[in-house]
């Protein structure tokens, strides 16, 4: 893994990445175990996110990984990224 | 030998969502309605562009079940949608959507136009030039026998992109090309599974291989399937992102024509890619192309009054409102989807009449995207819901100037 990627995010760390790279649009208050999917995470926003985080985190993740319980929060898509990097 | 020039009360250019309720409210008057339209069915974005859902028809609300926010035309062709397809609105956080068939739809626009005795529609007829003169509007009407004259008492421009001011030569307004609501490429795709066996996550995961792999272009990123209701059928719907040099221009044809043969080929790679790839898109295949791209945004007219993005958030009221808005502002300056900004209550914003009406200029109105408002009204008032409404209001209001003299 190419050490210029960051390393694995907290759910806070990946709440204000998801708002700074204009992939969602979450309020300074979203919870941690807030629904993505209720704040706008389509198909489309999967799609950009998972390229996003590629660059980010040096991490790929696969047509297998997405699920709707895997994705469904900042926590559980924090979660998610660190276990792909171990 | 010249030709015999044809006069009506009041001739609406375009027939999509805001032409054809323009052409019916106008004929309803009684006044003697002439409908132009350059394709060979009504329905404009909804119908060429395989634009398949109708927002806007709705108010906001917090409260489970639907509600009308335009009676009239906006109500009948939403009760005739859903006795075609059999699906109601689906409600999604605040917003009620009407999933709509662009095949029903332009069957409903054949129906209701042929129930009203004053309306002509006249197809395959593309408005190339307009004169002023003393009682009103000289048209010149391009059609496969040649150019016709047709005089107008009054003229409404549903065109979306205000072809008619473009005639004039009057000043418009239109944003800066990077500013632009993006355009997008929707296809139809056969998918013989049910649509419930599809996962739009993993597809998405897919794609994302796709264009790992290289085998599908970069645009891939910004495609979305959705049912359409019917068995089998899906419409996939790319957003562009337009000319790499950032020279998007809706209004030029060498734009629109690369804009479309780029969606034919990132289509072609995606569902063929799919159907390699994924069991559950085995057999698929891309069923229609579009006749058209889909322009959200391009050159609006100026007018008595302008609506703005405030205006919206403050769910506005005005003396001589004609419609409602209701669809939150949904902004697409880029491909990586929606983001939609919503009033500060979930009241609706009034149009104004003068909204409607090009600034200094009598017997002229116009409907549905290209009224005048500033970039973040057209927003919201783009969708086909509050096109219904403006355009209603545009042909009542064209009758009514036109005196009935034809
Ligand atoms: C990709 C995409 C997705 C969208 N999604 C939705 C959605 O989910 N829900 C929703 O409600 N809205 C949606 N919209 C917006 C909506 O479809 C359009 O804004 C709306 O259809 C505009 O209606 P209109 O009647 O003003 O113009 P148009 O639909 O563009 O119709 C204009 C008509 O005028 C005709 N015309 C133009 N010039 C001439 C001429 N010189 N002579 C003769 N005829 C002429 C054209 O052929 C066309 O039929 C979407 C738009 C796009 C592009």
């Amino acid at each position: 893994m190419s050490s210029s990627k960051k390393d694995s995010p907290s759910a806070i760390e990946l709440i204000d990445w998801l708002n700074g790279e204009g992939l969602l649009e979450l309020d300074w208050d979203f919870p941690e175990d807030g629904d993505l999917f209720a704040a706008g995470l389509d198909s489309m926003a999967v799609m950009q996110v998972v390229v996003a985080v590629e660059d980010e985190y040096g991490v790929e993740l696969v047509p297998e990984d997405l699920s709707k319980e895997q994705l469904a929060t900042p926590e559980a898509l924090a979660a998610l990224i660190r276990s792909k990097r171990q | 030998m010249t030709p015999a020039v044809r006069r009506c009360d009041v001739v609406v250019i375009g027939g999509g969502s805001a032409g054809l309720a323009a052409a019916l409210a106008s004929a309803r008057t009684g006044a003697a309605t002439l409908l132009v339209e350059r394709h060979g069915y009504l329905g404009g974005m909804g119908t060429a562009a395989l634009v398949h859902s109708f927002c806007g028809l709705y108010l906001l609300r917090t409260e489970p079940g639907a509600e009308l926010a335009n009676p009239g035309i906006p109500a009948q062709i939403e009760e005739r949608m859903i006795e075609a397809t059999g699906i109601g609105p689906r409600r999604y956080g605040r917003v009620d959507v009407l999933p709509q068939h662009p095949v029903e739809f332009a069957r409903i626009a054949d129906n209701l136009c042929a129930a009203e005795k004053t309306l002509d529609l006249s197809f395959h007829s593309e408005l190339t030039g307009v004169e002023r003169d003393a009682d009103g509007w000289r048209l010149s009407i391009a059609t496969r026998g040649g150019i016709q004259t047709t005089d107008a008492a009054t003229l409404v421009d549903a065109s979306g992109d205000a072809v008619v001011a473009g005639f004039l030569s009057i000043e418009t307004v239109m944003m800066q090309a990077n500013l632009l609501q993006r355009p997008a490429y929707v296809f139809g795709v056969c998918r013989p599974r049910s649509a419930e066996d599809h996962d739009p996550l993993l597809t998405a995961g897919r794609i994302v291989e796709g264009v790992r792999s290289g085998e599908v272009p970069d645009e891939a990123l910004g495609l979305v399937f959705r049912a359409s209701g019917r068995p089998w059928e899906m419409f996939g719907t790319i957003d562009l992102p337009g000319p790499a040099d950032g020279g998007y221009d809706p209004l030029d044809p060498s734009c629109l024509g690369e804009l479309e043969r780029v969606g034919r080929a990132v289509a072609t790679a995606a569902v063929r890619w799919l159907a390699r790839k994924d069991p559950s898109w085995a057999d698929a295949y891309i069923s229609h192309w579009p006749l058209r791209a889909g322009v959200r945004e391009s050159r609006r007219w100026r007018g008595e009054a302008t609506l703005t993005g405030d205006d919206l958030l403050q769910s506005r009221r005005f003396d001589d409102e004609t419609a409602l808005a209701t669809w939150p502002m949904e902004f697409r300056e880029n491909t990586r989807g929606p983001r939609l900004r919503f009033p500060h209550t979930d009241d609706p914003c009034g149009i104004p009449a003068g909204c409607l009406k090009p600034a200094g200029m009598d017997r002229l109105f116009v409907a549905g995207r290209c009224i005048s408002t500033d970039h973040d009204a057209q927003a919201s008032i783009r969708v086909m819901g509050t096109c219904f409404a403006t355009g209603e209001a545009a042909g009542t209001m064209a009758a009514a100037a036109s005196g009935g003299s034809a």
